[in-house]
């Protein structure tokens, strides 16, 4: 556990290990994490086949791996404030110095080094399985990949805020958003062109979310050998840098705003009294 | 010692604080111009029932909420404009939490919240086994968090709050649902952490067993309002009469013994109930002997039978009881 002196680095480390260590604290969670998006992958998979799309498998291979991480958002990122609230966690962070940002940074990180190996070897089963055909382009895979997860865990960060003025709905918040975006994004495919089977509206909401620009970017990188210098892929990744950014700014603002005004409210904590 | 010695140990200071908070049935007043100073190494206790304004206290105090008005410094740092300032100086804990994360060991929880200080690893490892030690924790450190027991993880809650090495610790109900022996334990770690390194802390409880063992002062508050502030032995000296304590049987009915606080020369009085026996426990703070005498007579009257009686040396209860006509049970039967 040796790391540098810098407070706010001791914090988002600790945070990390805290994240990444429950993550497979539990093996039923393990499990989860690899057979939920492995079963829906296998499903989709099956459906590209039955139609004589067998050569765009690989959509659904990609999707298994990409809503790990979604899932994760959500779930361990987004509600997590919500339950160190109720059991007494986020009074400990705001009286003491940590930096809040520091944590969700830590959380962040964390979230995504447990998902990692899970979604990874979704990737390999799928590989190993369905053999999908590939035309990657190495380093634009990798750079979309990068920039979709910061900006996806960014809007993790954002809806911790959110979710913590929310409170106890925060669950059903997480239900609801769960399968809408999944669909509307485009995970398992293509959401957004001339593919797509949404209206242009739709598209366009669409586009706001993270996860929808970084799935066509990568379809685009990892199957059709697509780099840099395409206009769509570089548009893309200004896009998901941009909206990383806004997000990140958004959450430490949000998180401010809720901590004085939670001071000033009494809710910081859940008992008042 | 002079009055600017005494000044300079001044850890905690409150002037005209108060904090109301808006609700559906309008607004309530949990504090209501509170004063008060506690100084450099004092174990000082802020002693009344459940909703006397003891948690909203420490709230303030650990700046996790601001007050209405009036001011509070921790450490000569405003709680409203310096909370930074008192972060890195101070913890806090509650008797009521089980705050940490399940799948990760007693351990591994209290190096994270070193990490909130910013303490150095293997100085974190060093307190985290010291403390531990202390409260009979060390053999439990490598076990999950969700499988110790409650008072397991209210050791871990303790070792927490003082992982940081602070100047002001604040403790609410640190023992509360607790065994015996552990709070035993815990009030014999609170004390020697104030003894031996000089921390102020401050204990807000409705324990008065637990003020009366480890408090070198105590404030009691009731309604947001403090009614006394002294040693606990200054507190009973005071009062300047004894108890008088009855066991009686039926159980009176809910306001039955109301009459007996009408009753010249009595401060005040507080029941319970012995379901084992069948007997209700009557405390009556009374003044010289005719006055219990009218005690037992009206609880007769009441058709009541006095099964026995004694006098006994006033308790903090007792005090509390003089003060406020009431026993706490009373007091938060009142509130609900």
């Amino acid at each position: 556990m040796k790391l540098h002196s810098n407070p706010w680095l001791r914090t988002a480390y600790a945070r990390l290990w805290v994240r990444a260590k429950s993550i497979y604290g539990e093996p039923l969670w393990v499990a989860i994490n690899i057979g939920f998006p492995f079963f829906t992958s296998f499903s989709f998979t099956m459906v590209y086949r039955a139609y004589g799309l067998g050569s765009y498998a690989g959509f659904a291979i990609l999707g298994g791996v990409m809503i790990s991480f979604w899932g994760n958002v959500l779930w361990s990122m987004a509600s997590q404030f919500n339950w160190d609230k109720q059991v007494g966690l986020f009074e400990i962070y705001i009286s003491s110095p940590a930096s809040i940002s520091a944590i969700l940074v830590g959380m962040s990180l964390g979230g995504i080094l447990g998902t990692a190996p899970s979604a990874a070897l979704v990737a390999l089963l799928g590989w190993a399985i369905f053999h999908p055909a590939v035309n990657p382009v190495w380093p634009a895979v990798i750079s979309v990949f990068a920039l979709t997860l910061a900006s996806l865990y960014a809007m993790g960060m954002a809806l911790s805020s959110l979710y913590l003025a929310y409170g106890r709905e925060a669950d059903s918040v997480n239900e609801a958003l769960h399968e809408p975006v999944s669909l509307i994004s485009g995970v398992y495919f293509p959401s957004t062109g001339g593919f797509s089977p949404f209206p242009l509206a739709v598209q366009a909401g669409a586009s706001l979310i993270p996860l929808t620009l970084g799935m066509d970017a990568l379809r685009r990188t990892l199957f059709f050998g697509q780099g840099f210098g395409e206009p769509t892929i570089d548009l893309e990744l200004v896009a998901l840098a941009i909206m990383g950014i806004v997000l990140l700014f958004a959450s430490s603002k949000a998180l401010k705003f809720l901590e004085d005004k939670g001071r000033r409210t009494g809710t910081i904590a859940v008992r008042q009294r | 010692m002079d009055m600017n010695d005494i000044d300079a140990a001044v850890t905690v200071r409150v002037n005209g604080l108060r904090r109301q908070f808006d609700s559906k049935e309008g607004k309530v007043i949990a504090l209501d111009g509170v004063d008060m100073q506690v100084r450099k190494g004092e174990v000082f206790g802020v002693l009344g029932p459940n909703g006397a304004g003891k948690t909203t206290m420490i709230r303030i105090l650990s700046t996790l909420l601001l007050p209405s008005s009036g001011k509070a410094e921790v450490m000569g740092f405003d709680v409203g404009k310096e909370p930074e300032k008192i972060r890195a100086v101070i913890n806090m804990a509650s008797g009521a939490e089980r705050a940490g994360y399940d799948f990760i060991t007693a351990r591994g929880n209290l190096w994270f919240f070193s990490q909130l200080y910013g303490i150095p690893s293997e100085e974190a490892h060093k307190r985290i086994n010291e403390l531990s030690k202390m409260l009979g924790l060390q053999n439990y450190l490598d076990r999950k968090f969700y499988a110790l027991s409650t008072g397991y993880k209210q050791r871990v809650t303790l070792v927490r709050a003082f992982i940081n090495d602070p100047k002001v610790v604040f403790l609410d109900e640190p023992t509360i649902g607790l065994d015996v022996m552990t709070a035993l334990s815990i009030r014999e770690y609170i004390l020697k952490q104030a003894k031996d390194h000089g921390r102020t802390i401050l204990l807000a409880t409705h324990n008065m067993a637990e003020v009366d063992a480890i408090c070198n002062r105590v404030a009691i508050i009731d309604k947001g309002k403090i009614l006394a502030c002294d040693t606990p032995a200054a507190l009973k000296r005071t009062l300047g009469a004894s108890s008088l304590v009855l066991d009686v049987s039926p159980v009176p009915t809910l306001g039955a013994l109301e009459p007996l606080g009408k009753l010249d020369g009595v401060k005040g009085y507080t029941s319970s109930i012995d379901e084992e026996r069948g007997l209700s426990r009557i405390q009556v703070v009374v003044e010289g002997d005719a006055a219990g005498q009218s005690v037992v007579e009206a609880i007769r009257k009441m058709g009541m039978t006095v099964m026995s009686n004694w006098r006994q040396q006033a308790t903090l209860e007792e005090v509390f009881v003089a003060l406020v006509g009431r026993g706490f049970r009373e007091r938060e039967h009142e509130t609900s």
